[in-house]
């Protein structure tokens, strides 16, 4: 008997203590309350909660909409619903957000084509959805915008950097992220737009490293082992993968290999700076919520959205570095510079 | 407590036992809704409650498959890599072919369910360790899902697929339908046949199952072979729900159905477990997830809250059985 | 008597539940001396060594050791205080050296917690030196045969510097020139005034190698004497002692045509055995432990293979694989390994009584559980298992009901030939009595019935033919009709088990 007593208050006491206190904010915006309950609630459904990538992006949203159900803006919004990656879970979430009378959701799709059934649920349910990041099938045709980068200009911006820093050309393997994920389709389509028309350039393969660095690294000593020499480069889906396989072609006296990746996470972003990685290519996912956000609020407000805010990829090297550094480590510090 | 009355209470404490070890999950999940219905009305709305049974019904059909392999003694890890397989063949069949989808449906069920088969096999036969086994099949039959599918996600247009799982059967979700109809089956074969006998006798004590003339190699294999089949539905709907046929899903699915087994009193050292057990497993491990989100609490605290309740129902489960050892 | 022990044991008593395993017994042991204890299977012997090293705890009586109170709090404890055991059943650590093995627990270190390996090795080559040992400390505990590790244990227990070894059937697994060596170490230890308590079953090697002898029976002490000037016959005597009185509620029956016969049966721990069991018979396996009369009845019950020999029920030749295949002859046993092989203990009552009869239960796919209940309700009142309730888990039934629960299972079966191993171990007195009323009707119904028993009262009381044991083969039989004209005595029953003719 008494264990039990002990269960259920232990699962209670832990309900309580994980529960973040809505701030209750007595004006409801007029134009926001899409279902007409009185009250305007924001879901957000993040693709996951544990990546280096998507940790800024998750504590900016946070702190954005705790501000604004602090300024009366919202009523509530869910707190970071954790999609784990998993596009059946995203669907799950979907539902609970339409059961929580959610009315506008944000989404950080796991997949393009998976995560689909949670935007067009949510839509038909009469939910404004903001799709950030990245793309499903029918966001074009259901959400309210979607705010991302495009993935295979980022990989045609490693390519092309590669042809830069290689004029004569050479061999290079490719990293990959997790096979199917829409990132890693779109990132390797762009790679080969490039490298794939250039003769000077020699695919020895592709690498599957499920986004994981330490498999960069597997991937990046077998190739010097095998290939020698003729290895010039290491393309990677992300920069994670490539900041720890530049680390291992340094350390193993290979520093002439360029490696590339995508995201501009903070570790990449120090290396760029202290001269031990060449470059990484930086997507915004700060300023991808932000402007997903940003939306938002002009519609509560009865403005005009656009269907579509790109922010752009960049290339970041020793030259611009500090700018993104800073700014990410704004980011990381939460300071109030984001939500004003 | 004098010793004559220990007859007497011992009386009590098993039927206490018995008292507790039936309905004591219950009231765990009694007593979560109630706590989470007071701070969110929402929550106990039938929309609601629709909805969590129908987020576990693929739990839920893998769990009873699961509560199969634990309960002669066992574990089958390779369920989640089966749902990838059965999606990536019917993304290809469906898909991509065009097949015909009943056939296309039996057929990646076939496979599902001979991969179960092949586990058992080496299980009861060559007397590996489950744990083993399943663990490297499941790394085979993820491997051949990507192999299948070539590492691309299929869309999975048809709107009739779709409705597999977005359909509605008299007015209540298809998933929530088929989770009944394999909770009653199960219930049936787990309890009333003779096969759900000899489950229960291999489990609690191998040699007395063989000396009473139980053969141990077909209870374990039809286990592992059914766990496979009710993986490959899983499959199904999860494809279904998502509208894509991709290599990459169900990955740690296992956690979730050992976790409903274990929360449903099955017991890892074998031999115990009940088909409505298994139920409410599910449906806590769905109230968890739904419950935690309803009650905004952080993600970073979401898989301390379950893993705590799960041990602590195994604590539970471990006071009730004490006399075991 | 004044002498000089160096241990003495007085009036220890020892209870298991409501099994009283030692009333009252003493055992005193000289120094240097090689002491028998000599006793028939249950006598008591094995648990007053489990007291003197430290695994059970006596309910009264004290222990002197050097003149000094005595109490193990463990086997490590009595080593440390210089008493060792070498058990029957060796259990060494295949994947450890000799020297690990000599040295387990008492490790040579540097410091706290890294080994010495080469200081261990050189002071396990000393011991193995001293005792002629043909392999280094190096070598692998798996690459040695049964009577080296067996020296291994020795060497270890005087490297501990043991003036006490208890020896449990040492030479049960030996041949004739490993026991002979194992002697010439008995004796080279005796010199130095070790100590040893020498338990066997094979009366030529006690008067081969001790000094003095102590009888146990029935958890009692009955004496001891010097070997010199005592025989075999006055030793069986003393372990017999009692009379056969009949509380064996044995009902004679009208014995039928023969249903069972057996023709050279071998396999592992028997050799050529040949037997024939009528309908309404009961037959008695008499044998020491381990001579191979359970051994038999799990291999015709399909649990071991046989290597050779003929099963025949109902004069037709028959074929047992597995245990199912002499289900469905109609061949039952009854374990007698109750946990292991009996019962689920935690399934009801009603699932473990069904569990063989299933096929009868079926009714359609399903089961007709109403039917079930009812049987197995009806069999468990019939064999009057106690309990509250037939849904209950066999936990809350004690011993003999948990025993009465097994025998339901096997009743329910209606066999042809129902084997009992050992049915009334462990069992209190009115449930053996109540299950030996049970074999009458058995036997009433026509059923063959062979039973097997440690207990030369119960096996002598109930049977209507008893085949005797001794090391694998069968040694002489004996009728009922010998036993109640009393021309055979249970004291001519245990000299054969002991190997005499």
């Amino acid at each position: 008997m008494k264990l039990r007593k002990l269960i259920s208050l232990s699962v209670a006491a832990l309900m309580v203590a994980g529960m973040a206190i809505p701030a209750a904010a007595d004006e409801a915006a007029a134009g926001g309350d899409v279902n007409g309950d009185g009250k305007i609630v924001v879901g957000y459904i993040s693709k996951n909660t544990t990546d280096p990538f998507h940790g800024p992006i998750n504590s900016t949203a946070t702190e954005i909409l705790d501000g604004l159900v602090a300024d009366g803006t919202i009523d509530e919004w869910t707190g970071i619903l954790d999609g784990l990656t998993d596009a059946g879970k995203q669907v799950d979430l979907a539902a609970d957000c339409i059961a929580q009378g959610v009315d506008y959701a944000i989404i950080l799709p796991a997949e393009a084509v998976a995560s689909d059934p949670a935007v067009v649920n949510m839509t038909e349910a009469g939910i404004k959805v903001v799709v950030v990041n990245s793309k499903t099938d029918s966001t074009d045709d259901l959400a309210l915008t979607y705010c991302g980068s495009d993935d295979v200009y980022a990989g045609e911006l490693m390519a092309t950097y590669i042809q830069e820093q290689l004029p004569d050309g050479g061999a290079y393997i490719h990293c990959q992220g997790v096979i199917g994920n829409s990132a890693q389709i779109q990132r390797g389509e762009g790679i080969l737009n490039i490298l794939g028309e250039d003769d000077k350039f020699e695919a020895l393969g592709d690498y599957p490293c499920d986004w994981a660095a330490d498999k960069a690294v597997n991937a990046a000593t077998d190739a010097m082992s095998m290939y020698g020499d003729d290895l010039k480069a290491i393309i990677c889906d992300n920069d994670d993968m490539s900041s720890a396989a530049q680390q291992a072609c340094n350390e193993a006296g290979r520093s002439d290999i360029v490696c590339i990746g995508v995201d501009g996470n903070q570790g990449p972003l120090t290396m760029v700076k202290e001269g031990t990685l060449g470059a990484t290519v930086l997507q915004d996912g700060v300023g991808q919520v932000t402007a997903g956000i940003d939306a938002i609020v002009a519609d509560i407000n009865g403005e005009t959205v656009e269907k579509e805010y790109t922010i752009p990829f960049v290339l970041v090297t020793s030259e611009n570095v500090d700018q993104y550094l800073n700014a990410d480590s704004a980011a990381e510090a939460e300071t109030e510079a984001v939500t004003e | 407590m004098a010793k004559n009355d220990k007859k007497v209470l011992g009386m009590d404490q098993d039927s206490f036992r018995m008292f507790m070890g039936k309905y004591g999950i219950g009231i765990v999940l009694i007593g979560m809704v109630i706590i989470i219905s007071i701070m969110r009305p929402r929550f106990i709305q039938p929309t609601n409650l629709l909805n969590i049974f129908t987020q576990i019904s693929i739990n839920g059909l893998i769990a009873y498959g699961m509560c199969l392999a634990i309960t002669t003694g066992g574990i089958d890890l390779s369920v989640g890599s089966q749902l990838a397989l059965v999606s990536c063949i019917l993304g290809q069949l469906v898909g991509v072919k065009n097949m015909n989808m009943v056939l296309s449906i039996i057929i990646a069920l076939a496979v599902a369910t001979a991969f179960g088969f092949l586990n058992g096999v080496l299980i009861a036969k060559f007397d590996m360790f489950p744990f083993v086994v399943t663990l490297s099949t499941q790394l085979i039959i993820r491997s051949i899902a990507q192999i299948i599918s070539n590492g691309q996600a299929v869309s999975m247009t048809s709107s009739v697929f779709k409705s597999i799982y977005s359909g509605n059967f008299l007015g209540i979700p298809r998933p929530i339908v088929y989770l009944a109809i394999v909770v009653i089956i199960m219930y049936i074969v787990m309890h009333w046949t003779r096969f759900g006998r000899y489950v229960y006798a291999v489990g609690g004590n191998v040699n007395a199952a063989i000396a009473s003339g139980v053969s141990v190699f077909w209870t374990k294999t039809l286990c592992y072979t059914i766990s496979g089949l009710l993986a490959g539905l899983a499959g199904l709907i999860f494809t279904s729900k998502t509208g894509a046929a991709q290599a990459n899903i169900g990955v740690g699915y296992e956690t979730d159905a050992v976790a409903a087994c274990v929360l449903g009193g099955t017991s890892f050292a074998g031999g115990i477990s009940t088909a409505p057990g298994v139920l409410l497993g599910s449906i806590i491990i769905g109230c968890i997830y739904n419950g935690m989100n309803f009650l905004r609490i952080d993600s970073y605290y979401q898989s301390m809250t379950k893993g705590i309740i799960i041990i602590c129902a195994v604590l539970l489960d471990m006071v009730m059985n004490k006399k075991n050892r | 008597m004044a002498e000089n022990y160096i241990l003495e044991c007085s009036g220890i008593s020892k209870a298991f539940g409501g099994t009283q395993a030692l009333k009252d017994v003493q055992l005193h042991i000289r120094p240097g001396e090689v002491h028998a204890l000599l006793g028939e299977n249950g006598a008591g012997k094995s648990t007053l060594m489990k007291i003197i090293i430290g695994l059970y705890k006596q309910d009264e009586g004290t222990i002197t050791w050097n003149g000094k109170p005595y109490q193990a709090r463990g086997p490590v404890d009595a080593i440390n205080q210089g008493i060792s055991m070498i058990h029957q059943e060796l259990n060494p650590e295949p994947h450890l050296t000799i020297a690990e093995t000599i040295f387990l627990k008492r490790e040579s270190t540097v410091g706290t917690f890294f080994l010495n390996k080469k200081e261990q090795n050189r002071r396990a080559e000393e011991v193995l030196k001293k005792f002629d040992f043909p392999f280094g400390p190096k070598t692998m505990m798996k690459d040695l045969t049964l009577a080296q590790v067996q020296m291994i244990e020795i060497i270890k227990a005087v490297s501990c510097d043991a003036k006490l070894i208890i020896m449990d059937e040492p030479t049960s697994s030996l041949d004739s020139e490993e026991t002979e060596h194992l002697f010439r170490t008995i004796r080279d230890l005796r010199s130095k005034g070790v100590a040893i308590i020498y338990i066997s079953h094979r009366m030529e090697e006690i008067f081969e190698i001790c000094d003095r002898v102590s009888v146990f029976r029935d958890g009692t002490y009955v004496s001891s004497r010097d070997m010199d000037g005592v025989t075999r016959d006055e030793l069986i005597s003393m372990m017999v002692g009692r009379e056969v009185k009949n509380i064996f509620p044995k009902v004679d029956c009208p014995i039928g045509k023969p249903v069972f016969r057996v023709e050279g049966l071998t396999g592992k721990g028997f050799r050529d055995i040949s037997f024939e069991v009528h309908a309404g018979e009961i037959l008695g396996l008499s044998g020491l432990v381990g001579s191979g009369r359970s051994e038999t009845v799990r291999a015709i019950f399909g649990l071991d293979p046989l290597e050779s020999g003929k099963i025949y029920l109902d004069g037709q030749e028959i074929k047992i694989k597995n245990p199912r295949d002499a289900i469905k002859r109609g061949i039952c046993m009854v374990n007698e390994d109750r946990k292991g092989y009996g019962l689920c203990l935690q399934r009801s009552i009603r699932e473990n009584i069904s569990l063989p009869n299933l096929p009868e239960k079926q009714a359609g796919l399903l089961l007709n559980q109403r039917r079930e209940k009812k049987e197995c309700q009806e069999a468990a009142q019939m064999l009057t298992v106690k309990c509250a309730s037939i849904e209950h888990t066999g936990l809350s039934l004690s011993g003999g009901n948990q025993q009465k629960v097994v025998l339901a299972k096997w009743i329910m079966a209606t066999p042809k030939v129902l084997i009992l191993d050992e049915p009334t171990r462990g069992v209190d007195v009115g449930a053996k009595s109540d299950i030996h009323t049970l074999m009458c009707q058995f036997a009433a119904k026509g059923m063959a019935v062979i039973m097997i028993s440690s207990e030369l009262p119960e096996i002598m009381g109930m049977s209507d033919r008893i085949l005797i044991y001794h090391e694998g083969r069968l040694n002489g039989s004996v009728d009922r009709s010998e036993i109640r004209g009393g021309s055979v005595t249970q004291k001519e029953i245990l000299e054969k088990e002991f190997g005499g003719k």
